[in-house]
C-alpha cells in the first residue's frame, strides 16, 4: 500500500499501480509528472492532520455537531427565509438513493431518464404551484433566483431601469445589488406604507408613470411578515407596461391565489420549506417559473420532451443554446450546477403531502401563527408592528429590547424569533419577527406564551 | 411506466403523510384575515399518492437513473468519482441538519470551527491565504473571485476591464465574467495543447483585469510555462485566477498559489468527493491571496478571542454573493473527505488520478491516439478520427456495455476548440480499480471492433437502453407543461 495508510478510498494495491507503470514503460508515479517544473512539487506533504479512521472521524464529526443548538432541542419561532417544517421520512428515504445522489447532470439522456423524469415533474409541479407553466431545473437560492430574474427582465425589456420593494429581505436586496453591480442597472426603491407594511400603492403609482422601470420587483409575505396585494400590483405593472416579478413563500399559496393568477411575469420562491433540512443556511433551493414567452431567458437546466429513435416519448435537457456551454459569453446565465437533489426532494415532498397535505399544512400555519399573535397582543405592551394581513410570520413590538426577551426565553430554551434589527439595521430594539410553522402543537405555543409574559 | 406524467399516476383523496392537528380543525375563519379577493379559489394541482405510491414510484425513477454507484462513469472533466458513505451520514447529523441560520451565532460554534477548520485546510490544499465557503457551486466561486478581482481594481483607481480566458476554458469562465461586467478575450491553443503565448502577449495591456485559466486545463494538460504567464499577467499588472475544476490532477502534489494564483476556485464534488446529485448541490470555496483577503464576501469564519466566529464587519468586502453561509452540508461531506483521507490519502488519490488516466490513453493508443503526446494528468484526451462511424455515435454503443460514454463536443461542461472535433476527453477518476479499468478499456476496444463489422449497431445504439437513441430534433422539445395533464 503506497501511502501506508488504508483510508478506504484509495483502490490500487502497490502491485496494482507498478504493473500499470510498467505496462506504460514507467518505473515511478513521478515519471508521469515530468511536465511539471521540479520545484513546483512540494517536497513535504501538505500541513493537514493525519488521516482519521472511519470511527475516529465519527466522534470528530459527532462532536462538532453537539456543540450546535437545534431546533430539536430548543423550541424555535425562527424564520427569516427559513422554515422549520417537518420534512416526511419519504424525503431523506428516496432523494439519499445512490443512484440518484451519485449521477450526473443528464447529459447522457438514454441513461438517464429517472434524473430527467423527475426534474420534469419538478419542473411542471412547480408550474402549477406558481401558476406559471416555464420553470428551470433550479438556481442556487431564492436570492440568486431573484437576482438572475432581474437580469431576465433586462433581457426581455432592455429597460434597466427596476423598481425594488422596500420590503424585501435585506439579504435578497443585499445579493440582487451584488449581481448587477456589473450590469448598469439602476435601481430605484419602492416604499412601504408604514401602517399596513404593505407595498405604498400611491408610491409605486408614481414610480411606474414617471420613472418608467422595466420591472416591478417584490416579496410575499414580506420583511414584516405581510402579504402583499400581489394582483393589485399586477394591475399596475400591467397598465404601465412593467413586468412584474415576485418573490413567494410557496406554502402561501396553499391558501391565496397564486402568482400566475395575479398576472405575475416571473416568480421566484425559496424551496427550503418544501421538504429541505434548515442545515444552518444551506443548500437551500432557488426556484423561477415564467411566462412560455420567456422561457429562452431563463438560467439554468431546462428539461423537455422529445422522442427516441423509435418514436417513443423521452425526455432530454433542451434549449441548452441559452446556456454558459454553448453560449459562453453570451449566455443567460453562468449557471452549471443547479440544485437537482434539492429540486427532487421538494417534488417528493409535493406528492407526498398531496394536494389535500399542502392547503391543511398551510392552513395549520397561519392558524398557529394567528393564534399565537393574538395571544400574544393581550400581553401589557406587545401590539402589532403593522395592520396588513401576515401567513405565518407577524411582526411584533415589545415594552423591551427584543434581545432582552430572547436572552430570557433562551433560558427556557426556546428561540423565540429574530430581533428585527438584526436583519434590518435601523430598526427599533424593540421589534421582534416571530415564526410559526405546522410543528408547533398547542401545547407548545401555550408554553411560549406563558414564557413571553414573564420575560416582558 | 415511469415515464408517465406524474399527474397521470396521481389518485385524488389519499396522502403520503399524516398531517392533522386535533387542537387547531379546519374551517373557514381564516379567510377573515385575508383579502377575499386574494384567496384562492381552485385547486393548486398538486398529485395526490398514498406513501407506498410515492416510494415505489420514485424507487421506480432511481432504476432509471446512472450514478457512480452503478457503474463507471468516465465523464472528461466532469470528475465523477465515488462518493463515500461516511460522508453522507456524518453531514446530515442532526446538529447540523437541525440548526437554523439565525439562530443565536453562540448556539452554533461548531457550524463556525467546523466551517474554520475546513477554510484553513483549504487554504493549505491550495496554498492560499483566505477562504470563503459561500460560493454555492464552482462558477459561483468564479462569480465571487472575479468579483474580488473587480472590487481590486475599483480600490486602486483602476479602469481593467478585459478578462483573458483560453479558447478551451469551461463555458462557466466567459459566462462568470460577463456577470461581473467584463469583456472576454479569448487566447487560442497552440499545436502541443497549451494556451499561445505569443497571442497572450499580445493581448496584455492596461486593459486587463485578469487571465483566468485552468491548470490542468481541460485538454488534461499542465500548463509548463505557468509561472512565466505568471509573472508576465503580474508585470502587467493584472492578476492570475485558477479554475480550480481540475484540482484533484494536483492535489497534495502541486498547490495554486504556489504556481503564483492571486484568486482561485474549486469545486467539492470533483476534487473532494461530494456528490453530483443529478446536477447539484454543490459549492464552490473561493481562496485569495493576503492582499485580496478584505474583498472576500460577508461574512468570513475568523478565529476571534480564541472561538470562531463569523465576521460581518468587512468595509471592504465585494458584499453577499447568495444567503446565510454557503451550502453547509456539502461543505461538511468536502471536510469529511480531507479529514479521512490525511496528507498522505490526498497525494495517492492523486497519483491515482494521473496514473489511471495515462493508463487509459496508453492502453487504447492504438485504436484512439492521444491529441497530445507528452503526460496527461488526471484525464486524457483522444482522437476518434480513425473510427469507421462518428464519435457520438461510438460512446453511445459504451452504454449497451455498462459504460457512461465520455466527453465529446457539446456532451458535457467543456469546450474544446474547433480543431477538436471527434475528441473524446476520458476522465476515469481515482477512484477505478485496474479491474474496472480494464473493463473501460475492452468495452472500447468492442465496440471499435464493432464499427467495423457492424457500424449499423453503433449508429442506432443504445439498444439495451431506458431509451433508444434521443433524436435532436428541436421541433419535437417541450418543456412547458400542458394543462392536460392534469388529473
Amino acid at each position: 500500500m503506497s501511502s501506508g495508510i488504508l483510508t478506504g478510498y484509495n483502490v490500487h494495491t502497490e502491485e496494482d499501480r507498478n504493473q500499470m507503470l510498467a505496462s506504460m514503460g514507467k518505473s515511478t508515479i513521478s515519471d508521469l509528472f515530468t511536465e511539471v517544473p521540479d520545484h513546483l512539487r512540494l517536497k513535504t506533504p501538505l500541513n493537514l492532520p493525519p488521516a482519521m479512521s472511519e470511527w475516529e472521524l465519527e466522534r470528530h464529526l459527532r462532536a462538532l455537531a453537539s456543540k450546535n443548538a437545534t431546533t430539536l432541542d430548543h423550541l424555535s419561532f425562527l424564520g427569516g427565509g427559513a422554515y422549520e417544517h417537518y420534512v416526511p421520512a419519504t424525503v431523506d428515504a428516496i432523494a439519499s438513493r445512490g443512484e440518484f445522489l451519485t449521477a450526473y447532470t443528464p447529459y447522457q439522456p438514454e441513461m438517464a431518464q429517472g434524473i430527467l423524469r423527475f426534474l420534469y415533474d419538478f419542473q411542471s409541479v412547480v408550474g402549477k404551484l406558481l401558476g406559471l407553466p416555464a420553470v428551470n431545473c433550479s438556481v442556487y437560492d431564492c436570492a440568486t433566483a431573484l437576482a438572475e430574474s432581474a437580469w431576465m427582465t433586462c433581457r426581455i425589456t432592455g429597460n434597466h431601469r427596476l423598481a425594488i420593494a422596500e420590503g424585501l429581505w435585506p439579504e435578497y436586496r443585499k445579493v440582487l445589488e451584488v449581481y448587477l453591480k456589473g450590469r448598469a442597472v439602476e435601481l430605484i426603491t419602492i416604499p412601504s406604507d408604514p401602517k399596513t407594511g404593505q407595498i405604498d400603492e400611491g408610491a409605486l403609482e408614481s414610480i411606474l408613470s414617471e420613472q418608467k422601470p422595466g420591472a416591478v420587483i417584490h416579496q410575499t409575505p414580506n420583511r414584516s411578515g405581510v402579504v402583499e396585494r400581489m394582483s393589485r400590483i399586477g394591475e399596475l405593472c400591467k397598465a404601465n407596461d412593467s413586468l412584474h416579478v415576485v418573490a413567494s413563500y410557496p406554502m402561501l399559496f396553499g391558501l391565496m391565489k397564486n402568482p400566475g393568477d395575479c398576472g405575475v411575469d416571473i416568480a421566484v420562491s425559496e424551496g427550503q420549506s418544501l421538504g429541505l433540512q434548515l442545515n444552518a443556511g444551506g443548500p437551500y433551493l432557488g426556484i423561477i417559473a415564467t411566462r412560455e414567452e420567456y422561457e429562452m431567458h431563463l438560467p439554468g437546466r431546462i428539461v423537455g420532451q422529445c422522442s427516441d429513435l423509435k418514436g417513443e416519448e423521452a425526455l432530454a435537457l433542451v434549449k441548452e443554446e441559452r446556456e454558459q456551454h454553448v453560449a459562453r459569453h453570451e449566455a443567460t446565465s453562468h449557471i452549471c450546477s443547479n440544485q437537482a437533489n434539492l429540486a427532487l426532494r421538494a417534488l417528493i415532498y409535493l406528492c407526498t403531502v398531496g394536494e389535500h397535505g399542502f392547503q391543511r399544512i398551510a392552513e395549520l400555519c397561519t392558524r398557529k401563527a394567528h393564534y399565537l399573535q393574538s395571544k400574544l397582543c393581550e400581553l401589557d405592551g406587545v401590539k402589532p408592528v403593522v395592520s396588513g394581513p401576515f401567513f405565518n410570520e407577524f411582526l411584533i413590538e415589545l415594552p423591551r429590547p427584543a434581545s432582552e426577551v430572547l436572552n430570557a426565553l433562551r433560558e427556557k430554551q426556546i428561540f423565540g424569533g429574530i430581533p428585527y434589527n438584526q436583519l434590518l439595521e435601523d430598526a427599533p430594539e424593540n421589534q421582534l419577527l416571530i415564526a410559526v410553522t405546522e410543528t408547533k402543537s398547542k401545547a407548545d405555543l401555550d408554553q411560549a406564551i406563558k414564557a413571553f409574559a414573564s420575560s416582558l | 411506466m415511469t415515464l408517465e406524467s406524474i399527474f397521470s399516476k396521481s389518485r385524488p383523496d389519499v396522502s403520503g403523510s399524516a398531517i392533522f392537528d386535533t387542537d387547531f380543525p379546519t374551517g373557514d375563519d381564516w379567510r377573515n384575515w385575508f383579502e377575499a379577493d386574494d384567496i384562492r379559489d381552485e385547486q393548486v394541482g398538486l398529485p395526490e399518492f398514498s406513501e407506498v405510491d410515492v416510494v415505489r414510484h420514485f424507487t421506480n425513477l432511481s432504476q432509471e437513473a446512472h450514478g457512480v454507484d452503478n457503474g463507471p462513469y468516465p465523464l472528461g472533466s466532469c470528475t465523477m468519482k465515488y462518493n463515500p458513505k461516511r460522508n453522507d451520514k456524518l453531514a446530515i447529523l442532526d446538529g447540523f441538519a437541525k440548526v437554523h441560520p439565525h439562530q443565536p451565532v453562540d448556539t452554533m460554534s461548531g457550524i463556525w470551527e467546523s466551517l474554520l477548520n475546513f477554510q484553513n485546510d483549504i487554504a493549505e490544499v491550495t496554498g492560499m491565504d483566505a477562504v470563503t465557503l459561500q460560493p454555492a457551486a464552482g462558477a459561483h466561486g468564479e462569480f465571487t473571485g472575479l468579483l474580488v478581482i473587480k472590487k481590486y481594481f475599483e480600490q486602486l483607481g483602476q479602469d481593467r476591464k478585459v478578462i483573458l480566458i483560453p479558447d478551451t476554458a469551461h463555458g462557466t469562465n466567459p459566462a462568470s465574467a460577463a456577470m461581473c461586467g467584463f469583456h472576454c478575450k479569448i487566447i487560442p491553443t497552440n499545436q502541443r495543447g497549451l494556451m499561445d503565448l505569443e497571442s497572450f502577449e499580445e493581448h496584455l495591456n492596461d486593459d486587463v483585469a485578469g487571465l483566468m485559466i485552468t491548470n490542468p486545463s481541460t485538454l488534461g494538460l499542465f500548463e509548463e510555462n505557468i509561472e512565466t504567464i505568471a509573472q508576465k499577467i503580474h508585470e502587467n499588472g493584472s492578476l492570475l485566477y485558477y479554475d480550480g475544476a481540475n484540482l484533484n490532477a494536483i492535489m497534495g502534489l502541486i498547490r495554486p498559489g504556489d504556481m503564483g494564483f492571486d484568486v482561485i476556485h474549486i469545486n467539492t464534488h470533483k476534487t473532494l468527493s461530494t456528490p453530483h446529485g443529478g446536477g447539484g448541490p454543490g459549492a464552490g470555496p473561493c481562496g485569495v491571496k493576503a492582499f485580496l483577503e478584505p474583498y472576500l464576501p460577508v461574512p468570513v469564519i475568523r478565529e476571534i478571542d480564541g472561538k470562531a466566529t463569523p465576521d460581518f464587519d468587512r468595509p471592504d468586502s465585494v458584499g453577499k454573493v447568495k444567503t446565510f453561509f454557503g451550502h453547509i452540508e456539502v461543505l461538511l461531506r468536502a471536510y469529511c473527505y480531507i479529514r479521512a483521507n490525511g496528507p498522505d490519502g490526498l497525494k495517492t488519490a492523486t497519483e491515482n488520478a494521473v496514473l489511471n488516466a495515462n493508463y487509459i490513453k496508453h492502453q487504447l493508443s492504438d485504436l484512439l491516439p492521444a491529441l497530445f503526446e507528452q503526460n496527461c494528468m488526471h484525464e486524457c484526451l483522444l482522437h476518434g478520427g480513425s473510427l469507421e462511424v462518428k464519435g457520438s455515435d461510438f460512446v453511445k454503443r459504451l452504454i449497451d456495455f455498462g459504460v457512461h460514454p465520455p466527453t465529446l463536443v457539446g456532451a458535457g461542461c467543456v469546450h474544446f476548440a474547433k480543431e477538436f472535433d471527434e475528441a473524446m476527453l476520458i476522465e476515469p477518476t481515482e477512484t477505478e480499480s485496474k479491474a474496472s479499468l480494464d473493463f473501460i478499456i475492452e468495452q472500447f476496444r468492442r465496440v471499435a471492433s464493432e464499427a467495423k463489422v457492424a457500424p449499423y449497431m453503433i449508429e442506432t445504439a443504445p439498444h439495451n437502453a431506458l431509451t433508444a437513441k434521443i433524436i435532436h430534433n428541436e421541433a419535437a422539445w417541450m418543456s412547458v407543461y400542458e394543462d392536460d395533464d392534469q388529473p
